[in-house]
């Protein structure tokens, strides 16, 4: 056999082969060079970024695409984040989160019922120059009214809020009858349907953004299609978005009225799904900002570069009390005393989820409203559903010897994600642990499944979360009126309805009762019906370049604000 | 053959069009809606939004009118990206994972083929154990954890390529390349591998050799030519799967491809993407498994594609 | 006419009894195909190597779980993500629960003052990794060998009577494959979801929907190469039935592919059950497989690299194992090569 030399000949080749893609990737670094410096502008900005100490340009990470900027068919965090930096309503959070006036000049005027408010526009541009119009506002709500519009938050925060608009998401009424009128180029008048005590944060919100009649409708189908055919009137102007793209830019914007106040220059995003990567995209200096999820924020634990930020969602067990037309265990309040009471919180944020996410002992999350003292809301009812073995242990006894049985399997609805998953597990082993008798199985599933078992009741406790759409603690009490949309766990409490009815209704301009009214609620679904049993209140934790300063963090709406962020000592 | 392969591309649009056809009535039957907040709206608003996008409709009907645009060309708007068409989504992100998946399955196959061929020639010794030992590596360490070391060794560390992003040309496709070779190259190795030893063995090889032909001449000539057909029938497949297939490499590189996309739809139910983006890839199954058939002619002049049994 | 012929001496012949039993005899043993392939196989240095370590770790996925002092299940949160410590090698320098914590190098088991021993190390709930990862391997190695069998089965004949057949079988038999190929298989899966529980069932049997599409697109391939050539033709032409020309003269010749490919089917079942799991359709907790255990502990690589080690090692070795041995059995199975 002549066969050695040919294996030979072949290792040789594989070698050359070797060699040659290595060489490739030298060649292609020195092209690379190449191209730096034919590319001097990006180069040499780059050192004058360095040695000036000056250069205004933050590189951001995201963790999704931009669905939409389209303010009427915004749905998701991330098109409320970039709506918040590129547009501007009437109102703004500001770097306290308290809404402030930005287009509207100043208050508005509010007749006494609270049912009319007028505002006067102060004079402001739109990135192409055009003055932004009160028509501009009547237009854009609108427009987010239209059924063929087809806006999912159009309806959802308009109704029961703007006039008619309850009656308009019904289909009994043109959708032109919505209550916002443009009086003069200046001056909007907003008609309510009932006083709303929060309606100024409202109007911070994005799907109650402007959008110019003559642009949009020039634009037509093309409308929010790319970076190009938008119109903005915030701190920045979008760029180099192509509708999908997985990178585009916020820049300075030279029309805002308040441009004095906005330092930074350029905005560079990326979205980046793996926290590996992002991680060391930002060791690499690329990137100035890093979220870490669990496993990573446990490594950066003594990273003086780390941040930790509360947000406001909520985590909850949402019993269900009834499934398939029966009743479940947990229609029993006892046992939904037991297991609210049985689990060990601290350990599960401290250990568990180690991500900056603290214990909740209340429905309502902390730091989120505020009275006029500056109380925090959080702090009325005091720590509800503590972790307690023997009082869990006592309401289980009597739970099962109401239910008439020693044993009871229950099951857990979960999330797929890792985190979810391991908590799951977290919550097996201490119920399982605590309650004796109790034997729990998980089911984890993605969460377009979850929905969908969720909304046909399909499951025994569901392990749920809820953000807040404006700043009241509302937008969370109102989860579980009886037959509510959200409600899909057969939680009926008449007492609890009407303290519903009052908040929004006969309390509505009485603020210090209507206060304590929700409170009263608050305690009635955690601590006297155990309704929902809270587990935490959602952290995030993230690497930040020390030289970043100034982004703003908000408690509702879009997630960030860097109209008063700016670089200093890179 | 003209008439065989008339035949075949008639059969092609057939299968086509019930790919179309069963995905289409398997996504409707997915649990979940592709409206993203539809919990939070009230019967009459969810109905209203449905209607516009005509998901009110009877399931028929919309089908029918999913075929009839279809055949049109239309794939219709994404329900995730509000006015961004399907067509020009799936354009946008193929390119990326078309260029990874090109120069992954040629890295790989190439490579492959070296070490399968290395190995049959030298069965059983040191060489056939080290092709082995590389080619299992290949396959036994899934690619994500292979892609999460070259990103931390040869970006972050050493800094010879970019660390993610698809933004410095050819340097970006280098580490995602590789990573998705490792796949191809411990499959390439290990058909030829099998196949040369078995072809090496037989009748018409040990003629050649006693009729003095060269090593060289026995391995590519005669051996290697036999030892393709496995190979090629999982090529089609595995170029398929490796454009769809590179999910977790495109998420760890953050690059803007299809496969990323198109997990991210199915768990959102974006059913027109969904659809786009499966027609698009079987319409591509189909062409490669047509292609392989016909090349089986070719390689092996033996097969008869074709004869019936007799 | 006249023969006159010599008649030529009786001396001159020897007179030879016939023994019929000696007719009989064969200098070789006669052995039977497996027998033949056992001798064979015995010869394979490497194959009898990774004989004994697929012994060994099959063994270990039962034994393993038993003689470790922790449970696989019992979450101690205060033991959460120790590295591994081993009585004796300690002192070596390795495995001597030494982590890193915040970027320093510290005892972890004597800054959380624990006094046990994990073998290798807890996870982040403080269950004991050494157990995990045994039973991890039972549940992988049963996923991987029913997917890989039924794979094969499904796959062998599916294939083999579409290639041997022909013509219009084929045709039709193909393009089933084709649209099977084309429609999405997580969609499939997710769909699965709504009617099934989570489990193994519905693991295995979302591994072998598609699973063996491969496998018979290999084995049409290598029948159609087999079914004309000369020995097959010649078997015919000889009344061979269609059943003795599959079994006797194409199976044998395939069977070398058949097991490569096997061998190919089950790293990949153990992944796509991680991949599962990763979306909801896979074990449920505490069940955990070497494709979870390895997808949870990648993150994790740079600072308790222990919990993705020693999954990966495991399922590096069982694959090399299982590689080498299949290499070894084909050498063996192969007719061709017969002595």
């Amino acid at each position: 056999m002549k066969n050695s030399k040919l294996v030979w000949l072949l290792s040789l080749l594989l070698v050359v082969a070797l060699f040659l893609a290595a060489c490739g990737g030298d060649d292609k670094e020195t092209k690379d060079d190449t191209t730096t410096d034919t590319d001097d502008k990006d180069a040499t900005t780059e050192e004058t970024e360095v040695a000036a100490d000056e250069e205004q340009v933050l590189n951001l990470i995201m963790t999704a695409e931009i669905p939409t900027m389209d303010s009427a068919l915004v749905t998701d965090a991330v098109g409320f984040d970039l709506l918040n930096n590129v547009n501007e309503g009437l109102y703004r959070l500001n770097q306290e989160n308290i809404a402030v006036p930005a287009i509207s000049d100043g208050e508005p005027k509010v007749s006494e019922d609270g049912l009319v408010y007028t505002f006067t526009l102060r004079d402001s541009n739109w990135s192409d120059g055009t003055p932004v119009t009160a028509n501009d506002f009547e237009y854009s709500w609108k427009r987010a009214m239209n059924p063929d519009t087809a806006s999912e938050y159009g309806p959802y925060m308009m109704a029961g809020v703007i006039k008619n608009a309850t009656a308009i998401s019904n289909g009994e009424m043109e959708y032109t009858e919505l209550g916002v009128k443009a009086l003069d180029e200046k001056t909007l008048e907003v008609s309510l349907e009932k006083p709303i005590p929060y309606f100024l944060s409202l109007m911070s919100f994005g799907t109650f953004l402007p959008q110019s009649e003559a642009f949009v409708t020039t634009q037509g189908e093309n409308y929010a299609k790319n970076s190009e055919s938008l119109l903005y009137n915030g701190p920045f102007t979008l760029a180099k978005w192509d509708g999908t793209g997985l990178s585009w830019q916020l820049l300075k914007n030279e029309e805002y009225w308040d441009k004095d106040t906005v330092k930074l220059t350029e905005i560079n995003y990326d979205v980046i799904k793996e926290t590996a990567t992002a991680v060391n995209l930002y060791t690499n200096g690329e990137k100035d900002r890093a979220g870490l999820s669990g496993e990573y924020a446990m490594q950066y634990a003594a990273d003086p570069e780390l941040v930790n930020e509360l947000e406001t969602s909520v985590f909850y067990f949402k019993y269900n009390q009834e499934r398939n037309g029966e009743k479940t265990p947990l229609a029993n309040v006892n046992i939904r005393e037991a297991i609210s009471k049985a689990f060990n919180k601290e350990d599960l944020a401290s250990v568990v989820l180690a991500n900056g996410s603290t214990a909740a002992y209340s429905f309502i999350p902390s730091d989120f409203v505020f009275d006029e003292d500056g109380k925090d809301f959080r702090d009325v009812n005091g720590d509800m559903a503590v972790f307690n073995v023997d009082e869990a242990k006592a309401a289980w006894e009597k739970g099962l010897s109401e239910l008439g049985v020693t044993e009871l399997s229950i099951e857990i609805l979960g999330g797929d994600t890792e985190l979810s998953k391991k908590m799951d597990e977290y919550f097996k082993s201490q119920l399982e642990g605590n309650l004796p008798g109790l034997s729990i199985t998980l089911k984890e599933v993605p969460f377009n499944v979850r929905l969908d078992l969720d909304t046909n009741q399909d499951y025994d406790i569901q392990v749920a979360g809820w953000g807040p759409d404006y700043q009241d603690p509302f937008t969370f009490l109102s989860l579980w009126e009886t037959d509510g949309g959200n409600n899909q766990m057969s939680f009926s409490n008449p007492e609890y309805d009407q303290l519903l009815q009052d908040i929004n209704g006969s309390l509505a301009l009485d603020i210090e009762a209507r206060w304590e009214a929700m409170a009263k609620a608050e305690k009635l679904i955690v601590d006297e019906e155990f309704a929902v049993g809270p587990i935490y209140q959602r952290g995030l934790m993230f690497l930040q370049k020390p030289y970043v300063k100034g982004i703003i963090a908000h408690p509702f709406g879009g997630d960030y604000s860097y109209k008063w962020a700016y670089i200093e000592g890179k | 053959m003209t008439k065989y392969i008339t035949r075949r591309i008639f059969y092609m649009f057939i299968t086509f069009f019930l790919i179309a056809t069963a995905t289409f009535f398997l996504m409707k039957a997915l649990p979940g809606s592709p409206i993203s907040s539809a919990s939070k709206l009230s019967p009459t608003q969810l109905a209203v939004v449905e209607a516009k996008y005509g998901l009110d409709q009877p399931i028929p009907v919309q089908y029918a009118k999913y075929m009839l645009n279809l055949a049109q060309g239309d794939l219709g708007n994404s329900f995730q990206f509000k006015n961004a068409s399907v067509t020009d989504l799936i354009i946008d992100r193929l390119g990326p994972s078309l260029i990874l998946g090109t120069q992954g399955l040629v890295l790989g196959v190439t490579l492959g083929i070296l070490l399968g061929m290395i190995a049959a020639l030298r069965q059983n010794t040191i060489w056939d154990y080290g092709s082995t030992f590389v080619a299992i590596i290949g396959i036994s360490i899934p690619s994500f954890v292979f892609a999460t070391f070259l990103q931390y060794w040869l970006a972050v560390q050493w800094e010879l390529f970019p660390v993610a992003l698809w933004k410095d040309g050819w340097m970006s496709s280098v580490l995602p390349s590789i990573a998705l070779a490792m796949g191809p190259l411990a499959t390439a190795s290990r058909f030829i591998r099998t196949e040369m030893i078995e072809v090496l063995s037989s009748d018409y090889i040990t003629l050649a050799k006693s009729k003095g032909a060269n090593g060289f001449e026995i391995a590519f000539k005669h051996a290697f030519r036999n030892a393709l057909i496995p190979l090629v029938t999982v090529l089609g497949p595995l170029a398929a799967g490796l454009l769809t297939g590179s999910l977790v490499i495109e998420q760890i590189f953050a690059i803007p491809g299809i496969g990323e996309q198109f997990v991210k739809s199915i768990m959102s139910n974006d059913f027109s993407i969904i659809m786009g983006t499966t027609l698009f890839f079987s319409a591509f199954l189909i062409v490669v498994i047509f292609l392989v058939d016909v090349l089986y002619g070719i390689i092996d002049p033996r097969i008869r594609l074709s004869g019936g049994k007799d | 006419m006249k023969h006159d012929l010599q008649k030529p001496p009786a001396s001159s012949f020897e007179r030879i009894e016939i023994d019929s039993s000696h007719a009989e005899r064969i200098s070789k043993p006669s052995l039977s195909f497996w027998q033949d392939a056992w001798l064979r196989i015995r010869k394979n240095k490497a194959a009898i190597v990774s004989m004994f370590i697929l012994a060994f770790i099959i063994i270990m996925a039962f034994v393993g779980p038993m003689i470790s002092p922790h449970d696989s299940e019992t979450q101690t949160i205060t033991h959460a993500n120790l590295p591994p410590k081993v009585p004796g090698i300690e002192k070596l320098g390795i495995m001597n629960g030494v982590g890193t914590l915040a970027g320093k190098e510290v005892d972890l088991y004597e800054m959380k003052k624990v006094d046990t021993y994990y073998w290798f190390g807890t996870d982040g709930l403080g269950r004991d990794m050494f157990s995990r990862v045994w039973e991890g391997t039972q549940i992988s190695l049963f996923i991987a060998f029913v997917a890989a069998l039924i794979d094969m089965v499904i796959g062998v004949a599916y294939g083999g009577i579409s290639g041997y057949y022909g013509g219009r079988v084929d045709d039709i038999m193909q393009r089933i494959v084709e649209i099977l190929y084309g429609i999405p298989t997580l969609v499939i899966v997710i769909l699965m979801l709504s009617f099934m529980d989570p489990g193994i069932t519905a693991i295995i049997i979302a591994i072998t929907i598609t699973g063996w599409i491969g496998m018979s697109r290999i084995v049409r391939g290598q029948v159609l190469k087999f079914k004309n050539q000369e020995f097959v033709l010649a078997s015919r032409t000889l009344g061979a039935t269609d059943s003795r020309i599959i079994t006797k003269h194409i199976l044998p010749n395939i069977l070398g592919i058949i097991i490569i490919n096997t061998m190919f089917t089950i790293p990949t079942a153990i992944f796509f059950e991680a991949f599962l799991s990763f979306i909801g359709l896979g074990l449920q907790p505490p069940d955990a497989s070497l494709g979870t255990l390895i997808n949870d502990g990648y993150k994790l690589i740079k600072f308790q690299p222990h919990i993705l080690l020693y999954p990966s090692i495991i399922i590096s070795l069982l694959m090399i194992a299982f590689n080498l041995l299949g290499d070894g059995l084909r050498d063996a199975l192969d007719p061709k090569m017969k002595d």
